[in-house]
């Protein structure tokens, strides 16, 4: 083995070993004590299964995850929902694609801190838009994040603006690559528009799709930015989803081995979750295939 | 290009409402965000329409006392450094993994890995890295966070890198071996040059990943001259009371560069975001 094959890949191993496995392994070990930290130093005492016997009692944490759910559901079927029809939409665009295609890579790219802050001056009830234009119309001004039911609602929009366009790009790049002569046939055939996309083009996509909806899995579980700035998970727990309940055990009351025992817990979740996808993408292939 | 699905323009009206409707309501609240950055303080609170043009805003918050020109200064730094180590690292890595006949189960294994910090979520890892930092002797500073950045994104630099080396024929290697090339020179003078435009991909995207980073910025700073940007934004909302005018100045001060890169290197980027997502 020559020097320059193992040098090569030395330091993103070091790096992987130090930041990745490590930390990893003081989440596993920290899960099962009391951790306090006293002049900097994190101090250990064992604790058994404590931690993980209380989080099966914990009200906010069984909320949280279900306040997950219920916005990965929801963020990831609308973005995807929308992503298609605009990548089809454009397709049919005669001019203006170029256009299209680089105004919607913006909110992709923007920082997230600064979608939130662009939100909160339309939604906010002393300045916002959405009120202004209301009260120009007589209306009376709404209070959207200081409703529980409106703060869902409304980082679920916020969500579907900023990532629907991550999916129209993917699903846009797969179209523009389909390769026209089957369409052609499909034409040729007498085949109108709509069964087209329903019978050729939406099978051939289905990579795509799917991969479009990993990801926006992941970014759901993932989410924090966004009620962070604009809810900060209220009103009450009413958008307190796994991160920002994570954030608070960890620097509001600073309970470091009860939020390492949530942490394993939300981790060994994520990898379940995945291998059942994976599990089941392999199990539909293969009945195709038989 | 052909026109794929394309040549049939019936019901080409729908088509223009929901794509004038989708550009329409994206470039609005970032229309919104630019206008109240410009708009005399007292103007935004008033109920009515006036728009005033004043840089009150950005004199409040690039002031001298503040911190907020400090942060941008941060955040720059922390883009330039965490990419360009994240593409040194990632590149030789990449190349190694794609061209120099590891085992399909090394192989594997590393890029599994690197995926796991993909799919979990960052905070869940913060009281494991908080200890690493703090043995390294880095907590609270501008190293810890370009260290950070670092890692969170090599795994996708990496995948992405290697998908460019990939495609490229093993020959290339092996003629310039027996040329009497050393391994690095064949490294770096044939086959990285052919893959810098996926480099380049994967550079701009990193460097927009680390400039918008705000969670290890937010729980690994306290918040003040050491701090990116993104959380001094933060800083501008309190419970008690939201600086709408300064922080939409801070929120356009950092979005604008991103923007003007978004129209500039549209095409470096979409080759990013789309076959990243797609490989990784």
């Amino acid at each position: 083995m020559s020097p320059f094959k193992v040098l090569s890949l030395l330091p993103l191993l070091l790096v992987l070993v130090m930041l990745v496995a490590f930390p990893i392994g003081q989440m596993i070990w920290m899960s099962f004590g009391n951790v306090r930290l006293t002049a900097g130093e994190l101090i250990w005492d064992s604790a058994g299964l404590a931690n993980y016997e209380r989080m099966l009692g914990d009200e906010t944490f069984r909320i949280s995850l279900w306040n997950s759910l219920v916005f990965i559901f929801f963020t990831v079927v609308i973005t995807v929902v929308l992503g298609i029809a605009l990548a089809l939409a454009a397709d049919r665009l005669v001019r203006g694609q170029k256009l299209v295609q680089n105004v919607l890579l913006w909110p992709a790219i923007v920082a997230p801190v600064v979608i939130s802050v662009a939100w909160l001056l339309i939604l906010s009830p002393q300045v916002g838009l959405v009120n202004k234009i209301l009260r120009s119309l007589g209306a009376s001004p709404q209070s959207w994040l200081g409703d529980p039911f409106g703060a869902m609602a409304s980082v679920v929009v916020i969500d579907v603006w900023h990532w629907t366009p991550i999916v129209f790009l993917l699903i846009y790049t797969a179209l523009r690559s389909l390769d026209p002569s089957v369409l052609e046939a499909a034409r040729i055939d007498g085949a109108n528009y709509v069964a087209t996309v329903r019978y050729i083009v939406l099978p051939l996509l289905t990579p795509a799709i799917l991969g479009a909806v990993a990801i926006r899995v992941l970014m759901g579980v993932k989410v924090f930015d966004e009620m962070y700035l604009l809810t900060f998970g209220g009103p009450g727990t009413a958008t307190t989803v796994i991160s920002i309940y994570l954030r608070s055990v960890f620097f509001e009351s600073f309970q470091y081995g009860f939020g390492s025992a949530l942490s394993v817990t939300v981790v060994v979740l994520v990898l379940v979750a995945l291998l059942v996808a994976l599990a089941v993408r392999s199990l539909i292939r293969g009945v195709r295939r038989a | 290009m052909p026109d794929a699905i394309h040549r049939n323009h019936q019901g080409s009206w729908l088509v223009r409402i929901l794509l004038t409707g989708a550009v329409v309501s994206t470039i609005l609240p970032i229309l919104w965000l630019l206008l109240i950055a410009f708009q005399r303080p007292r103007a935004i609170i008033s109920p009515g329409w006036t728009f005033e043009f004043s840089l009150a805003n950005f004199e409040e918050v690039f002031g001298p006392r503040q911190v907020y020109g400090a942060q941008v200064v941060n955040s720059v730094i922390l883009v330039l450094v965490s990419t360009a180590i994240t593409l040194v690292i990632a590149a030789f890595a990449a190349y190694s993994l794609s061209q120099l006949h590891w085992s399909r189960r090394t192989v594997a294994s590393i890029l599994g890995g690197a995926g796991l910090l993909q799919v979990i979520p960052p905070v869940t890892l913060v009281p494991g890295l908080f200890a690493t930092l703090q043995t390294l002797g880095l907590n609270g500073t501008l190293s810890g966070l370009i260290l950070l950045n670092t890692v969170f994104n090599l795994p996708f630099a990496v995948i992405l890198i290697k998908f460019y080396f990939d495609t490229l024929p093993t020959e290339l290697r092996e003629s310039a071996a027996i040329d009497g090339a050393s391994e690095f020179a064949t490294f770096r003078r044939i086959m990285l040059p052919l893959a810098a435009p996926g480099i380049a991909s994967v550079a701009i995207f990193t460097a927009i990943q680390v400039w918008n980073e705000f969670l290890f910025g937010l729980v690994f700073t306290t918040g003040g001259r050491e701090a990116p940007i993104t959380v001094g934004i933060a800083t501008l909302i309190q419970p008690q009371e939201i600086k709408f005018g300064p922080m939409a100045a801070v929120g356009a001060v950092t979005a604008v560069p991103i923007i003007i890169l978004a129209i500039v290197a549209n095409r470096h980027i979409v080759a990013g975001l789309t076959r990243g997502a797609v490989k990784g």
